[in-house]
């Protein structure tokens, strides 16, 4: 059991900066997901923590020792391998085992832990095979037991389900939950997979482009995101983002208007641009909308595709007329939010619409996001306390405006 | 596939062997046929071209050697010329043992053989990991280098070779400079066993390289987490995964040194096993100035065969598959 630190370490080949001045401290027997796109670093920084690969700069700690220039093995780590890399010469046992007997443990003590290691992934009786007489889940869980058998300070895995069927992958997410209960150990855990992350760590490191975005509890980083990557990448289907900009009581769209209080942002003033960033459930059509505390004004819309799911249905809204223009603008401003002429919504199954239908739609203000635009760093999460406090006149009043 | 359904008459126009070809062309059954003899014609000019020395050897060996020099291989009854054991001198297996310490012989080529395997394959190993694994400046121009170096002729070598190995002190040309003098190493196992490891090793460095290469990067990544270092990686996970190519650089080596005549008869002043004259050697020493003892030099060739008989049988299987494939599943 052990903390990991990493300061500054930065990890550059040739021409590409890997991983770009990350920190990150990760307490002992805590669940860190590292999540983030293809190619952003995340298994290199987990290479780093391993020992596999030499941070260009930076130091990493494991517990109370530096540990950066200390070869894998004397590191006190186990790994487990997206391609799970059992050695295919060896039959299970003796993958298991590998670790303990070049360590010179007696004989005695390595089978003692390796039928607890067996007992602990449910492998019992399999100790004779042969890795390629077993199913990719059996593989998994052996390579599972290797890395816990020689009681590791931290466990390292990098998309450890990856290659796993579908229904698999969700039974082994829970078996690992279990394992990080029995065991108390530090994990760090890569994935691509948002699901993966949410539903097991205790804390989401995100990373994007080599770079720390956030690292919070998964609500945190799915409630309070901090910058516009954040918001995008964590939650499924990932969140609206409408390009807008700061006028005297609010924030204006290509064809909405949504009135707040601008003094008390911090950071920006009044004509610079801001993204507003709302989840598909903060959407609401205007007679539902009622039940929330503080919508905003109706804003018209009409649906474009529907995308019934079972247990909800997902709406794409077109907003206004100028949906074009502004996805053109987003293009060219090289940003990464999804096309701001459109919203998505996510409805209750039973909910009566249909494609091409005028609706109006409504804003949860307690879960707008508001990003400057140019920096992506969120402004303010939730802005009902802004709209109560500044202008509790104006809603009616610019609510008229936009309605005509 | 139209024309399989033509009509007799067309086959009637054609001469017999166009009708045979145009057969071949559409039939499958007679296309398969085609094929299945040309591959025992094959099959049976290899088996033949090959077996064929062996047999003639065995035929010289049982022959008393007055009959060899007498020449008339014509058999009994039908006066046909066709080489066939005339006698059966099972005795001449014990006598190439009593003319000449054969036995010494075969050991020396044996243990130079071994070691060579040896030194050869710990070296390459190293070399074929760091080319199939790694990548570091200078990668290409090195493995062109060794390329290049294992197209010299060995012939070039040996002048040079033996004026160091007698012990004469190495002198930088034209300058005169005398950079060191060498031990007197002919006569040892030390001057045949140098030069025949330099002379083997580009081959085992590129076969090893290709093998080394395909062990997928999780293995070793795993090894080293579980506590081997690189090296140890390479012993335990990337040999043990790449045994038939391994088996296959070993083997190759093994059986050039096995027969390696030119190096070792040069470097070995007299032909005599203390000297560590090696096999060839060994069978040439039944020829003296007057008298030539094919039948002793047929009988020692088989035994000397006999070493290399068993390492192939035993490691055919993997030999077999490290020349053809080598890919590995992880």
């Amino acid at each position: 059991m052990a903390r990991v630190t990493l300061e500054h370490v930065t990890k550059q080949y040739e021409d590409v900066t890997a991983v770009d001045d990350m920190n990150l401290e990760i307490e002992d027997g805590e669940f860190v997901c590292l999540v983030g796109p293809s190619g952003c670093g995340k298994s290199t920084t987990m290479e780093t923590i391993a020992g596999l690969t030499k941070p260009t700069d930076g130091t990493i700690s494991i517990g109370e020792l530096d540990v950066t220039k200390l070869p894998p093995k004397d590191r006190g780590v186990a790994m487990v391998f997206q391609n799970i890399a059992l050695f295919p010469h060896m039959d299970v046992y003796d993958n298991i085992s590998f670790g303990l007997r070049l360590r010179d443990y007696d004989t005695d003590e390595i089978d003692r832990r390796v039928e607890r290691a067996t007992e602990i992934v449910q492998l019992d009786g399999m100790l004779d095979r042969m890795p390629d007489e077993m199913s990719g889940g059996q593989r998994q869980r052996v390579a599972i037991a290797r890395a816990i058998v020689r009681n590791p300070d931290v466990f390292l895995m990098d998309e450890p389900l990856a290659n796993l069927d579908a229904k698999l992958r969700v039974h082994m997410r829970t078996e690992l939950q279990r394992l990080h209960k029995e065991l108390d150990t530090t994990i760090i855990y890569v994935t691509h997979d948002q699901a993966e992350a949410m539903t097991m760590s205790d804390r989401i490191a995100v990373i994007n482009a080599g770079e720390l975005q956030q690292i919070d509890p998964p609500l945190v980083c799915y409630n309070e995101p901090s910058n516009l990557f954040v918001a995008g990448f964590i939650g499924s289907p990932s969140m609206n983002f409408v390009e807008g900009e700061l006028v005297d009581n609010g924030l204006q769209t290509g064809s909405f208007h949504i009135e707040f209080d601008t003094s008390s942002l911090v950071g920006v003033s009044v004509g610079d641009p801001v993204t507003l960033g709302i989840r598909p459930e903060d959407v609401y059509l205007v007679d539902r909308g009622r039940d929330i505390a503080a919508p905003t004004k109706p804003i018209p819309v009409e649906t474009d595709v529907l995308e019934p799911m079972g247990n909800e249905v997902f709406v794409y809204l077109r907003v206004g007329d100028s949906g074009g223009r502004s996805m053109a603008e987003a293009e060219e401003r090289g940003a990464t939010s999804g096309p701001t002429g459109q919203l998505l919504m996510s409805l209750d199954s039973d909910t009566e619409i249909m494609e091409d239908q005028a609706v109006e739609v409504v804003l949860d203000r307690t879960n707008l996001h508001l990003f400057d635009a140019d920096s992506g760093q969120a402004l303010v999460h939730g802005i009902e306390t802004l709209g109560r406090s500044g202008l509790g006149e104006g809603t009616t009043q610019t609510g008229a405006e936009t309605d005509t | 596939m139209a024309t399989q359904t033509e009509s007799p008459t067309d086959d009637a126009n054609r001469s017999p062997l166009q009708a045979w070809t145009h057969g071949v062309i559409t039939d499958q059954e007679k296309q398969d046929r085609l094929y299945k003899a040309l591959f025992y014609v094959a099959a049976v000019f290899f088996l033949v071209t090959t077996l064929f020395p062996f047999y003639w050897l065995l035929v010289l060996a049982l022959t008393p050697n007055s009959s060899i020099l007498a020449g008339d291989w014509s058999l009994p009854v039908i006066g046909l010329e066709f080489p066939h054991p005339q006698g059966f001198n099972v005795v001449a297996f014990v006598e190439v043992f009593q003319q000449v310490p054969f036995h010494l012989y075969v050991f020396n080529s044996f243990v130079l053989a071994v070691t060579t395997t040896i030194i050869v394959i710990a070296i390459a190993s190293l070399a074929g990991y760091v080319f199939g694994r790694l990548e570091f400046p200078g990668r290409g121009p090195l493995l062109l280098g060794i390329l290049v170096i294992s197209y010299f002729p060995p012939a070039a070598f040996l002048i040079p070779l033996f004026d160091a190995f007698l012990g004469n002190a190495v002198v930088i040309p034209f300058l005169g400079i005398e950079v060191f003098e060498p031990p007197r190493l002919v006569n040892t196992p030390g001057a045949m066993i140098m030069p025949f490891s330099a002379l083997f090793l580009p081959l085992s460095i590129f076969i090893l390289m290709t093998f080394y290469g395909q062990i997928p990067d999780g293995l070793e990544d795993a090894a080293r987490v579980e506590g081997t270092t690189r090296l140890g990686a390479l012993v335990r996970v990337i040999i043990p995964l790449s045994a038939p190519g391994v088996a296959t650089a070993a083997v190759l080596t093994f059986i050039a040194v096995y027969n390696e005549y030119f190096f070792s008869e040069i470097m070995a002043l007299e032909n005599v096993p203390q000297n560590w004259s090696p096999l060839v050697g060994g069978i040439l020493s039944y020829q003296t100035q007057y008298t030539t003892d094919f039948n002793l030099m047929a009988a020692a060739s088989i035994v000397g065969v006999l070493p290399m008989l068993i390492l192939v049988v035993v490691a055919q299987e993997k030999i077999v598959s490290g020349l053809t494939a080598g890919a590995l599943k992880e």
